[in-house]
């Protein structure tokens, strides 16, 4: 009996010392992708990155446009103030696009129907798995419940003036055109801002204040905050009233037909 | 050996002398690919895999085994080995993730190797000890774990997939309200009574009519409510390619893991061959095709063994596949070669429309598969003989709760001992004439069978006794070491053993030791 409860004591003891079995310094994305085996967790999270870095090759089956999930989530969702992926702490939250208690799989699943144009992948689709694994590889070290540093775009403060779509127009001509067209469609690569092909109207891009804030801290690409703040907000505003795809929550009908069509 | 061999490894189209109207073949194919459609989807489902993958399968397998075999017989996605690829692999990775897809490919090149090596240990034989009854038992427990499993699609419990059935009868008894999706439900509903009424009118193409049911009811209900409302859960866009060479990851990590996968392999090799010789033997029977078993056991080995090259998993016979292939009038391989071809055409131009297939009807023609498995009609055929009920039932049972892996295993076990008990069975008549007592033995004399010698010695202790082994089909050495020892206990009480064989069986007694204490009589 003696040798029992010591034997619990010192179990208990080792519990209450030893660390978590997070990992503090987890291996670089770069180490992980030269691996010849990993385990569930960290294959996943290459399985992750492999969709979020190409999103038309890894996850075509949900995918309804042409756009990458690191379009936007810019350097793999690494960097700051371009949507960065290392929110897995902020999670579940009450939002208020769909007034529920969004977990960070209904939140992956809303981007593939909003942001992707396509379809919603139930909530155990291995696709939405390993999106999770990688957002909880990169939140590692992140405070529970405390917003990251540089968590999605920055907040544009007002100017006083109203956005202007001709001006955007102007500014959209000089600067974005080379890369993404003058018809939004996307040169070489870049990916297209409207048509059929870009995100639809009901994605979080398709709020002007929300996209000024993205294109003033990131575009043109790598020359971020070039731009002033009402430039940005005038190419938002000239994106905002070009054609896109329906949003799939009000028109089901146009929804459809989309879909049977591409 | 070695020549024959060759000739059974290499495609023969001897078939090509026997094809009578190509038109018949090609149009068979083209039927057997539009019923293999929703199979390959669904079974690739089961399996844990990416729809497209079923669609690989259905291509390739059935190509290779087309042309590597002799028969008629449809080869292709088939339910009990993707639901054994779904449980073998599932331990070892996340469903659908690279790495289980992996696994699945290291599973199903072992399954192709056992099967190939059941061609070289000339194993075709070994499945006629399986009795009807354990392959029926196996078919009907697979068909209730494939009605489980379109409950999840169709009632939406994504949550609830791995429970046990009895779990999942309990949850959705007491939080259906909360639970079942209403959106899903009325798809799989609309799938299963469109299935059902189609079937009255088409008997053969009555799942087709289920899908375009549940596909039509499926749009009506996303014109109504939108996709975030409804939560349904859409086929999507399947990525296909023409010619999919993939080549299987095989590294020394990857091979330790799946030791844990031999007994799988070895299972659904097992069951995989089974069902394809069981309908081999019945073309064989029923038709004039000319078909070498071995050859068959060659064909679907080496296309399991090929699959992984080509994206695609294991599969096997299909008997509602063949049956409706023998119903259209096919009698060569030529129907299974076109049918792979004609899916790959179907799908370049179904594949938009499919996307929005929601995967309720895809469930709800699985569930009409799983059904249509339990057959009424075979619990009544095998109650005629216990023993075949008892091998029937205990099969099922077993798959229910503890998997089809271990209902194989039960099923192999019973049939394999109600065949030995059956054989040590002696038909033993005691004849009292002049001559004494005279013990007539038919059957085989080996150890099992020798116990029930004993008691007859017993009973006629200290008589004479004459044994007549003229209709005795085997005597092994330890009947033989029990006939010496009874005569030398019987010469110790005065009383005398006699013998009567025949002239085949004195040399190998002699040869056995028998000539010297027992009283041989060659008639």
């Amino acid at each position: 009996m003696k040798i029992s409860t010591g034997f619990i004591f010192t179990a208990l003891l080792l519990l209450t010392l030893t660390p978590g079995h997070a990992q503090q310094n987890q291996p670089a994305i770069e180490q992980l992708l030269k691996e010849p085996f990993l385990d569930d967790y960290y294959s996943n999270v290459v399985y992750g990155y492999q969709i979020i870095t190409d999103t038309q090759e890894n996850a075509s089956r949900y995918v309804g446009n042409s756009l990458q999930c690191s379009n936007c989530h810019l350097q793999a969702g690494t960097q700051h103030d371009a949507l960065p992926l290392n929110v897995a702490g902020m999670y579940p939250k009450w939002r208020a696009k769909n007034g529920k208690r969004n977990g960070i799989g209904l939140r992956i699943r809303e981007c593939f129907l909003y942001s992707m144009d396509g379809i919603m992948p139930p909530e155990d689709a291995p696709e939405v798995l390993a999106i999770s694994a990688y957002v909880t590889y990169l939140s590692q070290g992140q405070v529970m419940g405390a917003e990251p540093q540089g968590r999605g775009v920055p907040t544009l403060p007002d100017t006083g003036y109203d956005p202007n779509p001709a001006n955007g127009r102007a500014v959209y001509l000089a600067q974005c055109a080379s890369c993404h067209g003058d018809r939004g469609e996307g040169i070489a690569g870049m990916p297209p801002v409207w048509g059929f092909n870009a995100y639809n109207k009901g994605a979080g891009m398709n709020d002007i204040r929300k996209a000024a804030g993205f294109i003033w801290a990131n575009m043109p690409l790598g020359n971020g905050k070039s731009l002033t703040h009402q430039q940005a907000l005038d190419v938002s505003a000239y994106l905002n009233l070009q054609i896109r795809p329906a949003d799939p929550s009000n028109s089901k009908f146009l929804k459809l037909l989309e879909h049977l069509l591409n | 050996m070695i020549s024959k061999l060759l000739a059974e490894a290499t495609p023969s189209f001897t078939w090509k002398a026997r094809l009578g109207n190509w038109r018949t073949e090609v149009f068979a194919g083209l039927v057997g690919a539009m019923l293999v459609i929703p199979q390959g989807i669904t079974f690739a489902y089961l399996a844990g895999l990416p729809p497209e993958y079923g669609l690989y399968c259905a291509i390739f397998v059935t190509l290779f085994c087309s042309v590597l075999g002799s028969s008629s017989m449809m080869s292709g996605p088939n339910t009990a080995v993707a639901i054994l690829i779904g449980t073998a692999v599932l331990p070892l990775a996340g469903r659908g993730s690279p790495v289980y897809i992996d696994f699945v490919f290291l599973l199903c090149m072992m399954v192709g190797l056992i099967q190939l090596m059941f061609w070289l240990a000339r194993g075709a034989r070994i499945f006629q000890y399986l009795s009807p009854a354990a392959i029926s038992g196996i078919s009907a427990g697979a068909g209730f774990l494939i009605i489980m499993s379109s409950l999840d699609s169709i009632l939406d419990l994504s949550t609830f997939k791995t429970t046990f059935f009895y779990e999942k009868f309990y949850v959705i008894i007491t939080d259906a309200v909360d639970l079942v999706n209403p959106y899903s439900l009325a798809i799989g509903i609309v799938t299963i009574a469109g299935g059902y009424l189609g079937r009255r009118y088409s008997p053969r193409y009555f799942i087709i009519i289920a899908v375009t049911a549940g596909y039509l009811c499926g749009l009506l209900i996303a014109f109504i409510w939108p996709q975030p409302v409804t939560e349904l859960e859409y086929l999507g866009r399947m990525p296909l390619q023409w010619l999919p060479i993939n080549i299987p990851t095989v590294n020394m990590e990857y091979l330790m893991i799946s030791t844990k996968l031999i007994p799988y392999a070895i299972t659904i090799a097992f069951i995989g061959l089974a069902q394809s010789l069981v309908i081999v033997r019945e073309l064989k029977m029923e038709t004039d095709q000319d078909i070498n078993l071995d050859k068959e056991v060659y064909a679907q080995g080496m296309a399991n063994f090929l699959a992984p090259f080509f994206s695609s998993f294991a599969g096997a016979g299909s008997f509602n596949r063949t049956r409706a292939n023998q119903s259209m009038g096919a009698t060569t391989p030529l129907s299974g070669i076109t049918a792979g071809g004609f899916v790959l055409i179907l799908i370049t131009f179904l594949g938009p429309i499919l996307t929005y297939m929601p995967m309720a009807a895809m469930a709800g023609t699985l569930f009409i598969v799983g059904a249509n498995m339990i057959k009424w009609g075979d619990i009544k055929h095998y109650a005629q003989v216990r023993s075949e009920l008892v091998i029937y039932f205990s099969t099922f049972i077993s798959i229910m709760f503890f998997g089809l892996a271990a209902g194989v295993v039960v099923a192999v076990f019973l049939s394999v001992s109600v065949f030995m008990l059956r054989i040590s069975q002696l038909e033993l008549k005691i004849e009292s004439g002049v001559a004494g007592t005279v013990l007539k033995v038919k059957g085989a004399l080996f150890y099992a069978s020798v116990a029930h010698l004993t008691e007859k010695f017993h009973s006629h202790f200290g008589e004479d006794l004459t044994v007549d082994l003229q209709y005795t089909t085997h005597i092994d050495q330890s009947a033989v070491d029990f006939f010496v020892r009874e005569s030398r206990h019987m010469a110790a009480h005065g009383a005398r053993l006699t013998l009567l064989i025949n002239d085949k069986q004195r040399d190998f007694l002699k040869e056995l030791g028998a000539g010297t204490d027992i009283h041989l009589v060659s008639l």
